[in-house]
């Protein structure tokens, strides 16, 4: 069944009066419970496409739709709830508020639920347990390493639990070793929590992590290659 | 409630700045209360007093005195029912800093016209027998922990009154009961005074009650019209006018200190501006993220708002508290004569606390308008 579908997709950019072309006539399925990796060069379009599934960004033309609701349609506010409770994401440089400890990093999308105190906290230490992190809860993110600020964020994107994990370049800020972990816990959460993740990447060992491939080239796609692993 | 957590986290952020911001706010707010706490005293002087009352005092300055005939005139004039006299004795006690007002009065008049000095019948009785006595304000005993039948020495502070010290007894402590009479002031025999003054048989005031407040014009007119051309003219107005005059001494006192409060009021609120929008700058990628993780423009604006509130009522409780705390009468050691009793009450705290809520608004407005307005994409990508 397929959870994204993305029809014509295109996106550009006004830089003054020049219309910048970012991603033209893009369209992908992506079925439930896939690891989809998005490579391609700088400028590609891969993070615009990543924004564009997140909600962060609307498409100059075509649709988007996502676990039966197409998200070109809804307003801001029903956006920023429906990103509450379908998208998980994971950036780049973390970004863990740098005021707020890690539970209180974690805690911040179930503030926007109904849950109680006692709840949230019984959902924050799971996804901190899953990360493996559970016993750096009450520390800050000067307080702790690259990756795990970055196992952090992944226990922010999944604490709601999400229909859809996006991560953009997870492991670029990372070394190869806080990357490998963090890749295998991505890979963890596709097979065994059966999260349906898009990570864009330049890596072409993180890309190998996904079960398929996309490749975007000057915002088209160009190649479509299905890893059977 | 449950944002309450992140809000003061986002406050502490920056505890340095968090810091001055509520210095400033405070700052504003206890200015502001202790400017309205001195208005509101002399309102409050004039409001209490008497419509029954005129004062008397010489047409040059309050400064000249005249003889005490003057008294039998005014008794004598029609729609009077009842006279007395104060002098200014302007004495030292111990050191010149230790002001009060000190007013040799006639006493059983005195008492009589200004039922708002509360004694007890014994304390009366024993102020009226003793002529070397003095009743004094509750205010004042207790600034200088006076009891019943202490001694106090005053050493004249108008050459008028020679050179001698006056050693009095306290014979009373009173009350005020209403703000036209301060708590803060010692009250002794004219007579006492005027035996060793040079010239003798003066007066610095007369104090008149009419029958009727509604012929007070009148008899106003007809006392200084009794002494018009003479070398002793005299300025007759009703009590509230009297009071009035002091803070009108003071210039145009609300223009000036409203205009002082506003202008502070104002600075305070760019400051608190300039800082909010400046703590917004510099989390434009947190409110990105928390816009990424589904936190609607709306939160984001009432978050920032909540900041600046918070910032700004722990800065105007600071400020209104300092103010009850140091500005008043007794504090400042400011209290008696003329001085009207002040003090930040409680009106003057609610007051100083909603204008620090004001200025937390409207302080964060922009910077709250401008963070949820930003597009997540181009905050996301102006760091990364």
């Amino acid at each position: 069944m397929a959870l994204i579908e993305l029809r014509d997709v295109t996106k550009s950019y006004k830089r003054d009066a020049i219309e910048i072309p970012v991603l033209e006539q893009v369209s992908i399925t992506v079925p439930e419970g896939d690891f989809l990796g998005l490579m391609g060069p700088s400028g590609s379009g891969k993070s615009t496409l990543l924004n564009l599934l997140a909600g962060i960004d609307r498409p100059s033309r075509g649709t988007i739709r996502i676990g039966g609701t197409e998200i070109t349609s809804l307003s801001e506010r029903a956006l920023a709830a429906w990103r509450a409770r379908h998208i998980g994401f994971i950036f780049q440089l973390y970004n863990l508020i740098p005021v707020l400890t890690a539970f209180e990093n974690v805690e911040l999308p179930l503030l926007l639920t109904s849950l109680t105190k006692k709840q949230r906290r019984d959902h924050v230490m799971t996804a901190l347990g899953i990360v493996g992190i559970a016993d750096r809860e009450k520390h800050y993110p000067r307080q702790l390493s690259g990756g795990q600020e970055q196992r952090v964020a992944i226990a922010r994107a999944i604490v709601t639990d999400p229909t859809l994990l996006l991560a953009d370049e997870p492991t670029g800020d990372l070394d190869a070793k806080s990357a490998a972990e963090v890749l295998t816990l991505l890979q963890r959460l596709n097979q065994e929590y059966k999260k349906t993740i898009v990570m864009v990447t330049h890596d072409p060992h993180a890309a190998e992590r996904a079960t398929h491939v996309l490749h975007l080239e000057k915002g088209t796609l160009v190649e479509q290659a299905a890893a059977a692993r | 409630m449950k944002f309450i957590g992140l809000i003061f986290k986002s406050a502490r952020r920056s505890k340095r700045r968090t810091a001055l911001t509520m210095i400033s706010v405070a700052l504003a707010v206890f200015l502001f209360a202790a400017l309205r706490s001195v208005l509101d005293g002399f309102a409050a002087v004039s409001a209490a007093s008497s419509a029954q009352r005129l004062v008397t005092i010489r047409s040059t300055s309050m400064i000249f005195s005249m003889p005490t005939s003057h008294t039998e005139a005014i008794r004598s004039t029609a729609g009077v029912t009842d006279v007395t006299w104060a002098n200014w004795f302007g004495g030292i006690y111990k050191d010149p800093k230790n002001f009060f007002g000190q007013f040799a009065v006639d006493p059983e008049s005195y008492l009589r016209m200004y039922p708002e000095v509360i004694l007890t019948p014994e304390e009366k009785e024993a102020f009226l027998a003793d002529r070397t006595g003095c009743i004094v304000g509750d205010g004042l005993a207790k600034k200088y922990g006076w009891q019943l039948g202490d001694r106090v020495v005053l050493q004249p502070g108008i050459p008028v009154y020679g050179s001698l010290d006056y050693p009095f007894t306290i014979r009373g402590i009173y009350k005020a009961g209403s703000s036209a009479v301060d708590n803060q002031s010692m009250l002794f025999h004219w007579k006492y005074a005027d035996e060793r003054s040079s010239p003798q048989g003066q007066v610095g005031w007369v104090v008149t009650r009419v029958a009727d407040p509604e012929q007070a014009t009148q008899v106003i007119a007809a006392i200084d019209q009794r002494f018009a051309n003479s070398p002793y003219e005299t300025k007759t107005e009703t009590e509230q006018a009297f009071s009035a005059q002091f803070a009108s001494m003071l210039g145009n006192l609300n223009l000036l200190l409203g205009s002082v409060a506003l202008a502070v009021v104002l600075s305070t609120l760019f400051v608190a501006g300039n800082t909010m929008a400046m703590s917004v700058r510099e989390r434009t990628t947190e409110i990105a993220v928390m816009r990424t993780l589904g936190f609607r423009a709306l939160t984001i604006f009432l978050l920032v708002v909540g900041e600046g509130l918070l910032v700004a009522v722990v800065g105007g409780a600071m400020g209104a508290a300092l103010a009850r705390v140091v500005v008043n009468a007794e504090f400042l050691g400011l209290a008696g004569g003329f001085i009207p009793l002040f003090g930040v009450n409680n009106w003057n705290v609610v007051v100083g606390i909603g204008l620090s809520v004001l200025i937390g608004v409207l302080a964060a407005v922009i910077p709250a308008t401008m963070a949820s307005r930003l597009r997540i994409v181009d905050a996301l990508r102006r760091v990364a």
